[in-house]
Parts: structure tokens; sequence; C-alpha cells
């Protein structure tokens, strides 16, 4: 989700990831292509209390190469006149793929460790973490995956409109009922601004499921 | 070209003022004097090279029995060696001409021609067959009689150039099992091809396309091939993938692209996938034979193969391929066929590529492809819109500019009709593959499309449309068909009732095939189909508890019980998400629902499951074990 922008921003730092030898994680039913939640952003600031609407829905998931995407909906968004959307591309924290560092974005070790160490159900592996960057860690059978989301750009409104996209999330999705938590980081925006979402079924009293052909 | 002698330069087009010069030619083919024979023939080869037109016209008029009895009565080595360079000519990429010159029998006589003491005439002989064995009519060869293989030998071994290219040849079209290649490498083949490759053009060329047809998936004959002189030979027809020639350019590529398609670890260097990724791209513009190959060509070398895909992408491949495409002008099946599949595989994995792809506004040629008269197009241009269809960002892009799948303007809206409606038609094709693939790309399409998107397509297929499409014989095509369904009664409530239409009747057929113990890619999709079903109405869940139990209870065969137990954890997972829907808290049914599960040993099972290998079965487990106990079930 866009957030004020405060000042301008540097271009992130591209780095290297840290591929090791594990598999990639297991599908999650409920974190899948075609999967919707839905829930608020807390963007307030020492001014102001506030919380936006978000949507998400997940439109790609490959669990292979750690990755996946989907698009972001902001409701009311103060400045703009119809809800902003942006397209997010993540990455899966699998060990394989990607590790609890961030190395790049603007996060150093500290800003990552500061903002997973927010969510409960990271405290388990925060010492594993601390030790070796979580590199002995099997997240196979966790029933929490933790991901990175970085939106990549708007897709309804310009990049005129007075928001950023600058910053990336730090998320963590539960298996078991589908809900979401995350934190955004931006050096230039509010610290810590919440996510909470739950998944959403449009008014059905189920879960439903749709699927391309991924080969 | 003006002439002064009576030659009918004007065959084809002046009918009615040529037929006494043709019977004219005719007697004359038929005359004892050697001379005049001679003469006719020389005048009728001359007309027919390269002249498609004169060839139909002369084969119509019966020239090629005419030659082949000149070619087996004469003694006179200038007439054999006339007649046999006509007949040569009607077969020289002209399918008619060669089945009229097999027809006329001449194949013995030809080969009877090698055995002559006159050089010339053996000249004449191999390249006349030589022709012949470019066609697929061409009779095919048994290596496997000894004899056979003798005489190839001595064909190959031959010091005249044509010759030899005669016995490469017939090894590229008669070959074509593991136990041929076997036998001919057994038997030295290879040591003898390889000597043709320092040889002149046509010998380099037709052993390049032997070597290519020898070494085809199968990896011995591969490392017996780069183990030649320690590899000598690989960088030969590596070195001649740069050769002037664009023909020789192709085939050595596609050596190449066979070599690495059976044995990529000889294929570690960058350096050389890379070039011949570059290679293939530019004989693409290549107007001829080659160009049309080279599309082939390429499809094949990246097909599955992520990396070399990258190297096509980042060579420009899309742009090269959508360019030609777009020239407007009427291109070779074949060369159609190569290009869309080519962009198919470009499509199939990376990302990048799609969006490329679809940027380049390529729609409407995809849906005049999907129109085209030839099978193998269609088929190819189905793989491709599937494939770019797979873009998780077309919608995304969509949006944010016109430039993809807008389905808000009238414009798209009616290709999008266009597409729909020519999916649907090829998901009847007499070919599976077909059927699959568009299937495939229906699935895709209605991946969280609109209503507006859904009504549109079943109003195309309808129930009876989809009862077919789902007890289809092929259990591939019934996995896309019902995978196309799922996605079809996912997202509104409102969607589910297109399984109710016409008394349920797709939701019958839905429950016939789980129940007929289906394999564990289509139950999956079935069991969604259920899954979506059941996340609706009362009404919904009890028409789902319809299929899984129906009266009279004798049908029954409690597939669910197998699928629970089925090692392929998707299927599990699939099935226990019918559950959880079906007893749904917030349902009024539910206990009920609830208590028939129990009595049908459902429940029962489940709990024997809690510590279910797979961690996303697991937690549906619980789920519906803590529902369960909600219930007062322990």
């Amino acid at each position: 989700m866009p957030v004020r922008v405060v000042e301008s921003n540097a271009a992130p730092q591209v780095s290297g990831n840290d591929p090791g030898n594990r598999s990639p994680l297991p599908p999650s039913s409920l974190l899948a292509a075609g999967q919707a939640f839905s829930g608020t952003q807390n963007v307030s600031n020492q001014q102001k209390e506030e919380a936006w609407r978000v949507n998400v829905q997940i439109q790609g998931v490959d669990l292979e190469h750690g990755y996946l995407c989907g698009t972001m909906e902001a409701l009311n968004v103060p400045m703009a006149d119809t809800p902003v959307i942006t397209f997010w591309e993540g990455e899966i924290v699998d060990g394989k793929n990607y590790t609890f560092y961030t190395g790049k974005w603007e996060a150093t070790r500290e800003d990552d460790m500061r903002h997973w160490s927010k969510f409960p159900s990271f405290a388990p592996l925060q010492g594993q973490v601390e030790s070796d960057g979580g590199r002995q860690l099997d997240l196979s059978n966790y029933p929490y995956i933790f991901m990175r989301w970085k939106e990549q750009y708007f897709v309804n409104v310009g990049t005129d409109c007075g928001l950023t996209i600058a910053g990336f999330y730090y998320v963590c999705f539960s298996c078991s009922d589908g809900s979401i938590s995350g934190f955004y980081y931006d050096p230039n925006s509010s610290p810590f601004q919440k996510l909470e979402l739950k998944t959403v079924n449009e008014g059905k009293s189920g879960f439903s499921f749709s699927s391309y052909e991924l080969q | 070209m003006p002439t002064s002698s009576s030659s009918s330069s004007s065959f084809s087009s002046a009918a009615s003022s040529s037929g006494n010069r043709q019977a004219d030619v005719f007697s004359r083919l038929a005359s004892s004097d050697p001379e005049v024979k001679l003469k006719a023939l020389r005048e009728v080869k001359n007309q027919i090279i390269g002249n498609r037109t004169k060839k139909l016209s002369f084969l119509k008029l019966g020239a090629v029995p005419a030659i082949a009895s000149a070619l087996s009565d004469s003694e006179c080595n200038s007439i054999l060696v006339q007649s046999a360079a006509a007949l040569g000519s009607f077969a020289c990429g002209f399918e008619a001409g060669v089945q009229a010159v097999l027809d006329a029998g001449v194949f013995p006589l030809l080969l009877r021609l090698l055995t002559s003491s006159d050089e010339k005439v053996v000249d004449a002989g191999a390249r006349s067959l030589r022709m012949i064995f470019q066609s697929n009519q061409a009779p095919k060869y048994d290596f496997l009689q000894e004899k056979n293989m003798k005489f190839l030998f001595s064909l190959l071994n031959s010091e005249n150039e044509n010759v030899s290219g005669l016995g490469a040849s017939i090894i590229a079209h008669a070959c074509g099992t593991t136990v041929q290649q076997q036998v001919l490498c057994d038997a030295g083949v290879l040591e003898k091809l390889v000597i043709l490759l320092d040889g002149s053009l046509s010998q380099r060329e037709a052993c390049l396309e032997s070597l290519a047809t020898v070494l085809k998936n199968n990896p011995e004959a591969v490392s017996r091939f780069v183990g030649l002189e320690a590899g000598r030979y690989l960088s030969s027809v590596t070195e001649l993938t740069k050769d002037r020639y664009p023909r020789t350019r192709l085939l050595s590529c596609l050596c190449l692209v066979v070599i690495y398609n059976t044995s990529p670890s000889y294929f570690l260097n960058m350096g050389t996938k890379s070039s011949l990724v570059t290679t293939l791209l530019e004989l693409l513009n290549d107007h001829g034979q080659s160009g049309d190959d080279a599309a082939l060509g390429l499809s094949s070398l990246i097909a599955e193969k992520e990396d070399l895909q990258k190297l096509a992408y980042e060579a420009n491949a899309i742009k090269n391929i959508v360019d030609i495409l777009k020239t407007g002008s009427e291109l070779h099946p074949k060369r159609l066929q190569g290009l869309f599949l080519s962009l198919a595989e470009l499509c199939s994995k990376l990302e990048d590529c799609r969006c490329s792809f679809l940027s380049l506004e390529m729609l409407d040629l995809l849906v005049n492809a999907l129109r085209h008269k030839n099978a193998d197009v269609r088929t190819a241009a189905c793989i491709c819109f599937r494939n770019a269809a797979r873009s998780v960002k077309v919608a995304v892009l969509g949006a944010l500019s016109n430039i993809v799948l807008d389905f808000s303007s009238p414009k798209s809206t009616f290709i999008e009709y266009g597409g729909i409606k020519q999916l649907i038609e090829l998901s009847k094709s007499m070919d599976p593959n077909a059927r699959c693939s568009a299937l495939r790309a229906l699935r895709n399409l209605m991946f969280l499309a609109d209503n507006k998107r859904k009504e549109l397509f079943y109003s195309e297929v309808k129930a009876q449309g989809f009862v077919s499409l789902i007890s289809d014989p092929e259990p591939t095509v019934q996995e896309q068909a019902l995978a196309l369904l799922r996605n079809l009664v996912d997202g509104c409530i409102n969607s589910i009732e297109f399984v109710f239409d016409e008394d349920g009747l797709i939701l019958d057929t839905v429950g016939k095939q789980l129940r007929k113990s289906p394999q564990a890619h289509m139950a999956i999709q079935g069991m969604y189909v259920l899954t979506n079903v059941a996340s609706g109405t009362e009404l919904h869940k009890e028409a789902v508890m319809q299929q899984l139990f129906p009266q009279p209870q004798a049908e029954s065969n409690n597939f669910m019980l197998k699928f629970l137990q089925s090692h392929e954890s998707q299927l599990r997972s699939a099935t226990v998400w019918t559950i959880i829907n079906l007893i749904s808290p917030s349902s009024p049914g539910a206990h009920d629902r609830h208590v028939k599960l129990r009595d049908e040993g459902i429940i029962p099972q489940l709990k024997n499951m809690v510590n279910d290998a797979c961690l996303d079965v697991k937690i549906r487990i619980r789920t519906v074990l803590s529902q369960s106990m909600s219930f007062g079930d322990n």
C-alpha cells in the first residue's frame, strides 16, 4: 500500500541473495494464487491517528523460486479520489532462495531484526537467526511463512499522485487461519506501520479456490 | 526470353495452342531416333527446372511415365543421363512429382544406374535419387538387412560426391528408431559420415542432416560421436554454424540442437549456447526453407530450458519473432508453427517474456492463427495463448494502460469474444493435445474472471458442452475441463449457479466422474469444484452432499475415503477443504451434514490423520476436528 511522500528517496541497493541447499517451502492452500485478503494498515503518526482499509489479492506463487506477487488496494486514502492499487512482488523466506536478511532496499540487519522480532511467531526462531542468519532452520514444517513484499508500481494512478511505494513490508502469514500481519519499512516514512489482513470469501460461507496452470 | 525454335515456352498458359507442341514433344520422346529422343528429353528438363507450374502441367500430360520408359528402354548413356536428370527435376521439392516418379516404377531403375561404369550416368542416378530421398514418400530403407547395409557403405565410400551424399540422404530419410541408430553406429556409420563434413557443400549438408538423425535422442550415439578424435567433429559442426551458406548454418545448428537435447552435458559453455541461439534467431529472417526450419529448431532448442529462454529473450527473440509475424506476408505453416511454439516456450516460464510479448499487441495475430487451416499452426497458437495468458501481470498491465487485455473497450471485447469462441471450437478438436491446450487457455482466462466474461464463455459452451468436456476419453482433457469449471464457479456466489443449469447436469457429471476412481490429478480438480460449490448457500452444500452420498446407496463407493487415503497430498487437501465448507459453522445444516460425514466414516478417518505428513493437510484436518468437537463429537 502506498504511503505519503515525505522526501525524495534514494535508489534501492541491490545485493545478492543467499541461496542455501534447502528445498522450497511446501504449498499452503490459503497462500495461493487467487486468494484474497482484507484489513487495515495503520498509518498513524505523531500528529494523527489514522488507518487505511486495504485489500490484497495474490496473483501468483512460485515456491520453487521463493516468489509470489499480487495487488494491494488502499481504499480510503485521503489525497486520492479513487482506491489506489499497487502491484507488489514478494520474497518468501525459505532458506533456499531468501533468508531473513534483506540485504537491499536500505534495510540493515538491525532493521531486519527489529521488524521480524515484532512478530510473536518469530520469537522461537530469533536466537538461531541472530547466530547464523537462520541458515540451520528448517522452515518447511513451521506453520508461519515469513515474506518481504515490495510494491513495484502503481496500477491505476500516476507516480505524481503524492504517494510513495519506496519501502517494503516485512510480512508474516499464518498457515492455519490465513491471517497476515506486516510492518511497512521505509526510512523516510513513519516507522512500524502495521498491516493486518484476514482472508475474505465474498459473502460466502466457506473457502473457494481458483488456479491456473503452472507446469 | 524470346526463342526462335518451336519449343513450347507457353505450355501452361496457352493450353489450346500448345496442344500440338505437347503432342510433338511426346511423340519425340517416344522416337526411335536417339538424337530426337535426347533433344526432347533436354527440352522437357530445361522447361521444368525450378518451375512448379510447368512441372504440374507436364505431369498432368503423363510426361513421367514417358520419360520412365525412355530410361528403361535405352542403352545410350546420354539418354540415361538426361532421363534421370528430368525425373530428378520432377521430384525436386514437388511432392506430386515424387509420387508420379515412384508410381512410374523408376526407383529400381535409378538404383541400377549407380552400378554403371560411366561416371556421368552414376552421377545423374545419384542426383536423381537424392531428390527423391528429400521427400517423406521415398521408400523406407531396411538397414537391418546385411546386403542393404553393405550397399549403403559402398555409397558412403564412393569418391563421387553425389553418391556419398546419397548415402547420407538415405540415412537421414530412413533412420527412425533407436535400433536402427544402434545398428548404423555399430557398423561404423559415424566414422564414415564425419569424413563428409570436410567434403563439398552438398556432402556437408547431407552429412549434417544424417548426423542429426542418427544422434537424435540417443545418448550412446552422441557420446560415440563426441568421442571421435577427442571432440574434433563436435567442434567442426560448431564451426559450421558460422559458415557462409545459410542452409549449412541451419543444418549445423539443428545438429547441435539434437546433441544438446540428447546430452546437455556437452554444452556447458555459455558462449556456445548463446551463439546457437543468436544464429537460429538470425536464420529466422531467411525467407526460404532454412527460415522455416530455423523456427522449429529454435522452439526445440529452448523447450523447457529456462536458461536458454533467458538467453533468447536477452537476444531480443520476442521482438524478432513478432516482427516476422507482423510482416503480413503469407508464411509457410511450418514457419508459423515454429514461431508460435518458440513464443510459447518463451512465455512458459519467464514473466518478463510474457509482459514483453503482450505489450507488442499480438492478440489479433494470435486469434487469426487460432483459425488457421493447418492443425499444427492452430495447436502452436493455442499453446502460445495459454502460456501468455498465464501472466500474472496481465490484469495489472491491462489496467495500467490500454496495451494489453483491456476487456472494457469494445475492440478487445470483440477480440476476446472471438478468442473465446475459437478456443471453445478447438476444445472439440479431434486432437487430444489441441483439446487440452484449448481448455488450459480457457481455464487461465477464467482465473479470477469477472461475471461478464464468465457469462460470455458459458453462453458459448452451455451445460451439454461442459458435460462432453468433463466426460472426454482423455484424462488430461478431463482434468483441464474440471480445472476450468473450478475457476468458473469461484468468485461471487452467483457463479456457483452455472453448475445448476439444466437440472444440475454439470454437477451430476462431476459426481459421476469422481465415483469412477479417477486419476489423482483429475480428482484434485473435481474435488475443488465440489469445494467451491460447497462454499455457497445451504442449497449448494446439500447438492454437494448429494454427489458425495447419492441415493440409492448402492451407487456410492465413498470415494472421499479413498481420496483421503491418497498419496497425493493435494488430493487430501482438496477433499478436506470440501468437508470444511460443508460443516462451516455459519450454515444451519452443518450439524446434520457432520452427522452424515461421521456415519459414513469420514470424520473417523480424519481422526486417524491428525499427524498427516503434509503440514497443510494436517492444519486443515485440525480445523475440521475442532469444528467437530463444537458439534459435541469427541
